[in-house]
């Protein structure tokens, strides 16, 4: 029996994650507080981590939690960090 | 000797045991997708990292959030009926592991869970962590295969559909092509109304249309479920922010206008339900395109805290010809006799009982008062668009003075204010924090926050307000129901 679907195909198709680095040193991370609650003192927190383990840390923001990031920050992210740490909140 | 099969990975291309033992021996555990002790299986494998092929009947969603549950990240093959594969291995009951050596001859086999057993076959430790033994289920395999092929052919199966994943939970009726296309009305299928949050799947009009009879609409119905979407979609909704958050707001339809009675829907006695099949299915038909369309299935990418009883769906018709002012859609500057929808995003109503109350000021200081708890107690002003719907008997009373709905409003606002003094404790907005103790704060930022309608049953005096989502900046979205297309 054949059914129609109600998903589509090409948003289903899995991406593969990037390989995990095998070090920080020398890396620049970018760390994306996302503006919600107390995500600025997490991500604080993960910046001095990272910065003792050798790495280099850019900060950004998304202006509103509860909206994707835009394509032009994910864009500029993706073109200056090697990894990337998005920060919840609360 | 070992059958041969190829089957689809949940993970990437298909796998056959050929392509398994050209790397040496084989290990594969046959599991089904609703069996405990598969689960128990998966979880102790995963966590000994343990190098075993896992053939799971069911259809690859199914495979896949066995997966995602147990934490298994091993090779996941999906296997659906009628289990041909798992015929050929004779397997009777799930978990079997059958060890394949790599000439393909079956070395060993384990049924069920035995930790000393498994230890042995798949060279790992998987000792140390009770239970060492567990028995498991029945096998999908040794169902009726003819019984199997049977319902699939009549494609009226609710199971298939459980099978599929197509569901919210509860049955759904089978999306054949002819359901599909009586639904689509001769509308073009290949419509592309958007992307549909949070997963961005394309809501075509067929995939919409599929939803419609997964969730037990009629074709009459379609129109307004293509409106609704229409709404959901725009941008300003933030639909994204709803789907996702551990909020447990879903979407809510508002019907007007002629349309209401075309699609036999109910804006009287249980006007919120349940019991009407045109609110029921619409709300469920719009909740199922988030859900599969977009993805946003709870427990996966909706990660609500509890969810609510009103995800299942949401739509409500406002009583027009009872209601002593303007519809909902002509406030929001459609024309009278034209049919729309209004989507809210917000969670279960809360009824606010209110028999006492004789005039117009004490009934909307009742009725805004009932609501001032919404989101947190001390969360003032909420922030966020609220629905009242109004009963028969409460219209009556607050329009008896000559009130408006703009009065009605203003009234609730009015009164739900408190000095911030007493708001200054557990969760409370930068409003109230920088406030002077004495300072009033509204529940609402305004008046026009507060959204009226009339529905119900004309004995009782009872009222509900929904209770909206909070900080995702979203606005109501009004969209016109054309029934000519």
């Amino acid at each position: 029996m054949r059914y129609v679907s109600p998903y589509d195909p090409a948003a289903r198709t899995p991406v593969a994650a990037a390989p995990r680095p095998e070090s920080l040193a020398g890396r620049t991370v970018a760390l994306l507080d996302i503006s919600k609650n107390r995500g600025a003192e997490f991500l604080d927190r993960i910046e001095r981590h990272l910065r003792e383990r050798g790495a280099e840390v850019e900060r950004y923001a998304k202006p509103l939690f509860s909206r994707p990031a835009a394509g032009e920050l994910v864009e500029r992210i993706a073109a200056r960090a090697g990894l990337a740490v998005e920060g919840l909140a609360d | 000797m070992a059958p041969a099969f190829t089957l689809p990975s949940t993970t990437g291309a298909p796998v056959a045991l050929a392509d398994l033992l050209a790397a040496g021996s084989a290990v594969v555990m046959f599991v089904t997708d609703d069996c405990p002790t598969c689960e128990l299986a998966l979880r102790r494998l995963a966590a000994a990292d343990a190098e075993v092929t896992v053939v799971c009947e069911a259809p690859a969603a199914a495979a896949s959030r066995l997966a995602a549950r147990t934490g298994f990240r091993g090779r996941m093959l999906s296997e659906p009926a009628p289990y041909e594969t798992s015929r050929a291995y004779g397997i009777e009951a799930v978990p079997t592991t059958v060890a394949i050596a790599p000439g393909g001859d079956v070395t060993g086999t384990v049924v069920g869970w035995d930790a000393a057993a498994l230890s042995g076959l798949a060279g790992v430790d998987l000792d140390g962590e009770a239970p060492a033994r567990k028995p498991g289920c029945a096998a999908k395999s040794t169902y009726d295969a003819a019984q199997l092929a049977a319902d699939a052919e009549a494609g009226d199966d609710p199971e298939a559909m459980f099978e599929l994943g197509w569901t919210d939970g509860l049955p759904t009726v089978a999306p054949t092509p002819e359901r599909v296309a009586a639904m689509l009305g001769g509308r073009d299928r290949a419509v592309a109304l958007g992307p549909v949050p949070p997963g961005m799947g394309e809501a075509t009009l067929e995939r919409v249309a599929a939803c419609a009879v997964l969730a037990g609409c009629r074709p009459q119905h379609f129109a307004v479920v293509e409106a609704a979407v229409r709404a959901m979609l725009v941008p300003g909704f933030n639909l994204h922010g709803q789907a996702v958050t551990t909020q447990p707001a879903g979407q809510i339809a508002v019907v007007n206008g002629p349309v209401r009675a075309a699609a036999g829907l109910n804006s009287r006695m249980g006007a919120l339900g349940p019991g009407t099949r045109a609110n029921a299915t619409i709300g469920r038909a719009l909740r199922l395109v988030v859900a599969l369309t977009g993805e946003g299935m709870p427990g996966r990418l909706d990660r609500s805290t509890l969810g609510q009883a009103g995800k299942v769906g949401t739509c409500i018709a406002e009583d027009e010809e009872r209601s002593p002012w303007p519809p909902l859609h002509v406030e929001r500057g459609l024309a009278a006799g034209t049919s729309a929808v209004t989507l809210l995003a917000g969670d279960a109503p809360l009824s606010i009982s209110e028999h006492r109350s004789r005039t117009p000021e004490e009934l909307a200081a009742a009725l805004g008062w009932g609501a001032a708890t919404l989101w947190s107690p001390n969360w003032w002003p909420i922030g966020a668009a609220t629905l009242f719907v109004i009963c028969p008997e409460h219209a009556d009373t607050l329009a008896a003075g000559g009130w408006s709905k703009a009065d009605v409003r203003h009234a609730i606002w009015e009164a739900v204010q408190r000095p911030a003094g007493e708001l200054r404790r557990g969760e409370f907005t930068d409003r109230v924090g920088e406030a002077a103790d004495d300072d009033l704060v509204p529940k609402w930022d305004s008046p026009d926050d507060i959204l009226l309608i009339v529905a119900g049953g004309e004995a009782g005096r009872f009222s509900a307000v929904f209770g909206p989502c909070v900080g995702m900046d979203w606005s109501p979205v009004t969209q016109e129901v054309r029934c000519d297309t």
